[in-house]
């Protein structure tokens, strides 16, 4: 009887910690019946390819939601630090300094949305809101007034060749940037579990008044957590350049806020902050990208994508919200 | 003739008797004091009363009827009003939207008739003599107008009775005068007051009798006129309190915390010195400021005014941090909102403090982490399972430990305990008063702060008294009896010197 009981506690516990991971599973289980003997390694490959970008930028969302903050402004600053990123490399003809260049921006639009949250303690949801309206019409607007339609690459410079490879080639059949992605992914998720900035941040997000009250600065933590997403951003943008070749202000990185959100909370990270895995963001990132083959793989209407992607959204919180709903009714027949 | 008679109730909370066959009434036209410590069963006789918990056994009559069973609508609708000790007013709605809330005049089209709420609103403040305007915001009104709102709303209700629970903790001299004004003129008019509240002065200005509870049970009842302050103190305490030795003399150290003239928010004017070594216990009512001293000398509120020197050394009106790095610790009241991170584990709790003083080497290393953690979970004798186990998965007396152990993790020389024993069983309660004096005799130097008189004498070599946020008077261990701490407390001692005066 024990024994079943620690079993079963086994059980919940790893259900509960590594639900993202089965939630994953499914769907990939679902893809592969979908394309049955037409999946190879590129096609296995090409998950965590599509889902760099997003990816990376959602890790940056994870740790501010684990605050209890949101970035509502993440889409549109792809749109700008990716569009600046293209002028310096069409001016430098310089993939490092384009680079560092893409960082530095991040940076600054971290701290700025950091800044106003953390120090003026502004509402995250307004802040965003704001810089997610500002910074997608600044990349328009100095996309206009050099009279241009797109931020384009320079194909003629000598270093457009090699940027093409960081963004588009495999390194032993695995794509370069899936590498650049797992490296991120380390040092996040060891950030997040073996540092003390990360329990800071976990802390915050738990209970903001006793890490205060614990020596916490609540304030310099925010401004940092913000600072991290920005650089994360950073390297997002770079890699966008590098695998897309063009920035359009219209359209990239659009709705890139919702899908990082929701690749979020699919992962398992509580919307109220202080509870989840950095590690859960990636599995539902790529957990919305299997989505997008699937449909693909159908043949249906494109049109149809974000009705699926929201409805597994709904599907994917219910079945993490199981155990929590069960106890619920049990309480209710008991009393 | 009696407006209420509540006869031989009594009440249980998980098989705990809080309310021991109480009797209690009331006469039409009078203010009656319920008098009695915390924890006395007052709270809940009121409670009993208004609704809020149901009775397992006794009568209750009102206006001549019984009351089966009490709902907070039925006692609402027999007359009586409830003035709780919080404010439940809502700041973003008008004065008059708040007296109306849910029983707001429509007119014809089923509209809000405001002009004609807006008048009657006018009328009933006229009516008691205060001055605040129906349509101002409440959020904009200071406490003191917002605890008269509280009233009015229930005159407002044409109440025949008023349960009035502590309605002077947020008032000054001045305003209390004016309530007490409004509530002399109603009882002219034959309403009736039930009137808790700790300060002696105040009971002895404006009641007619009284009823003292202790533990849970009837002690006494009376005219006012026929009792004096010291004996109300000394039926409130009870006598023939054991006190369980836990104390030892030791010697004591230089000064290591000095407070000149120290003021902030809820405190003036506070000059002590604390020595090396020393248990030092704070007592006054709630709201007398020991617990915004406390937090002024951690960092947590600024102090505007005074001086500050810990080690010797002037401290400016700083942040935690640097009273952290100066090995100042506080356990902060109310362990649930200020304490415990309930998304982390036994571990983590036990170092988020830590990690803030050591932030230069960012890595954590967990084996020596778990290895520290169980030392100090040995040490405090903490129950529990695994170090990675949530903290809310533990009893109350536990998780204060824990953060016990937060704070004895940061090395920490001088330790700020506001309220230790607030919810925790008497077990836990008696372990952590050996704690204090084996930190002592270790050289710690620690501060409690808590209501709980019987705590003082069981660990500390001095006890100050707050009333008002200064400093009533430092008693020697010798002195610290609870009912000269009660009298000091609740500035009893002010009356007797006035009533000599006038003699």
């Amino acid at each position: 009887m024990k024994e079943k009981n620690k079993a079963a506690a086994l059980v919940k516990s790893i259900w509960h910690k590594y639900n993202f991971i089965l939630i994953f599973l499914a769907i990939l289980v679902v893809f592969l019946i979908i394309n049955h003997g037409a999946t190879t390694m590129t096609t296995l490959m090409n998950i965590p390819r599509h889902s760099t970008v997003i990816g990376i930028i959602a890790l940056g969302m994870g740790l501010i939601i684990l605050t209890g903050d949101i970035d509502l402004s993440v889409g549109s600053q792809l749109a700008l630090v990716g569009g600046l990123t293209v002028m310096v490399f069409n001016n430098t003809n310089n993939i490092a300094l384009s680079f560092l260049f893409a960082v530095f921006m991040g940076v600054i639009l971290g701290l700025i949305n950091g800044v106003l949250i953390g120090l003026v303690k502004m509402p995250a949801f307004i802040v965003t809101l704001a810089t997610m309206l500002m910074y997608r019409s600044i990349a328009q607007t100095v996309m206009n007034s050099n009279n241009w339609t797109i931020y384009q690459l320079d194909a003629g410079l000598s270093q457009w060749q090699p940027l093409w490879v960081i963004g588009n080639q495999s390194v032993f059949q695995i794509p370069i940037l899936v590498l650049i992605l797992v490296v991120v992914v380390a040092i996040m998720t060891y950030l997040s579990t073996s540092t003390k900035f990360g329990k800071r941040v976990y802390a915050l997000g738990s209970n903001e008044r006793a890490a205060q009250l614990s020596g916490i600065n609540v304030s310099m933590t925010r401004v940092l957590v913000f600072v991290i997403a920005g650089v994360l951003m950073g390297i997002a943008s770079f890699l966008y350049v590098a695998n897309v070749g063009s920035v359009d202000p219209a359209t990239s990185g659009k709705n890139y806020e919702l899908y990082s959100i929701a690749g979020v909370v699919i992962g398992g990270i509580s919307m109220s902050g202080g509870r989840g895995r950095i590690l859960g963001v990636v599995f539902g990132s790529m957990s919305f990208t299997i989505i997008d083959k699937i449909i693909t793989a159908l043949g249906l209407n494109p049109l149809i994508n974000d009705t699926i992607k929201g409805a597994i959204l709904l599907l994917a919180i219910a079945v993490q919200m199981l155990p929590a709903i069960t106890q619920k009714l049990r309480k209710a027949r008991t009393a | 003739m009696k407006i209420l008679q509540m006869t031989d109730i009594t009440k249980r909370f998980f098989g705990v008797t809080v309310l021991d066959k109480v009797s209690f009434d009331v006469e039409e036209g009078e203010v009656h004091a319920l008098l009695g410590e915390n924890g006395a069963g007052k709270s809940t006789l009121m409670n009993i009363l208004g609704g809020v918990h149901q009775r397992d056994g006794g009568t209750v009559e009102f206006c001549g009827k019984q009351m089966d069973s009490i709902t907070v609508k039925s006692a609402d609708e027999a007359g009586i009003a409830f003035v709780h000790q919080e404010l439940n007013v809502i700041n973003d709605l008008t004065v008059y939207e708040n007296l109306f809330l849910n029983k707001e005049i429509l007119g014809k089209f089923r509209h809000l008739n405001k002009r004609e709420m807006i008048r009657q609103s006018q009328e009933l403040f006229n009516r008691l003599g205060v001055d605040i305007n129906p349509t101002d915001m409440v959020g904009s009104l200071d406490t003191s107008r917002k605890q008269l709102l509280e009233i009015a709303k229930a005159l407002h209700a044409e109440a025949k009775l008023f349960i009035l629970d502590e309605p002077t903790t947020a008032l000054n001299t001045e305003e209390i005068e004016h309530l007490f004004g409004i509530v002399r003129r109603l009882r002219g008019e034959g309403k009736s007051f039930i009137f808790i509240s700790h300060k002696m002065p105040e009971i002895f200005e404006i009641a007619d009798r009284y009823t003292i509870l202790r533990n849970g049970s009837f002690i006494s009842s009376g005219r006012i006129a026929d009792i004096t302050p010291e004996e109300v103190t000394r039926q409130m305490v009870g006598e023939g309190y054991v006190n369980q030795e836990v104390y030892e003399a030791r010697k004591l150290g230089e000064p290591i915390l000095e407070l000149e003239g120290l003021t902030g928010k809820g405190f003036h004017d506070v000059t002590l010195s604390v020595h090396k070594g020393e248990v030092l216990g704070f007592t006054g009512l709630k709201g007398a400021g020991s617990s915004e001293l406390m937090q002024a000398v951690f960092g947590a509120i600024p102090f505007t005014a005074g001086k500050l020197k810990v080690w010797g050394k002037p401290v400016a009106s700083g942040t935690i941090h640097k009273a952290m790095k100066d090995k100042v610790a506080m356990l902060a009241a109310n362990r649930k909102e200020n304490s415990v991170i309930p998304d982390m584990t036994l571990l983590e709790n036990t170092y988020c403090a830590e990690h803030t003083l050591s932030g230069r080497h960012p890595h954590i290393h967990v084996k020596r982490e778990v290895a520290k953690y169980n030392k100090l979970k040995q040490m405090l004798n903490i129950k529990a399972e695994s170090h990675e186990d949530l903290i809310v998965s533990l009893s109350g007396g536990n998780q204060q430990k824990v953060i016990l152990a937060r704070w004895l993790n940061t090395e920490a020389e001088i330790l700020l305990l506001d309220n230790p024993t607030q919810g925790i069983d008497v077990g836990a309660k008696t372990e952590i008063y050996k704690l204090i004096q084996e930190l002592a005799k270790a050289g710690k130097t620690v501060i409690v702060n808590t209501l709980e008189i019987p705590e003082i004498q069981k660990v500390a070599d001095r006890c100050v008294v707050f009333y008002h946020g200064g400093v009533q008077a430092v008693l020697e261990r010798s002195e610290i009896t609870e009912e000269r701490v009660m009298l000091l407390a609740t500035n009893a001692s002010a009356i007797r010197a006035e009533q000599g005066q006038e003699v």
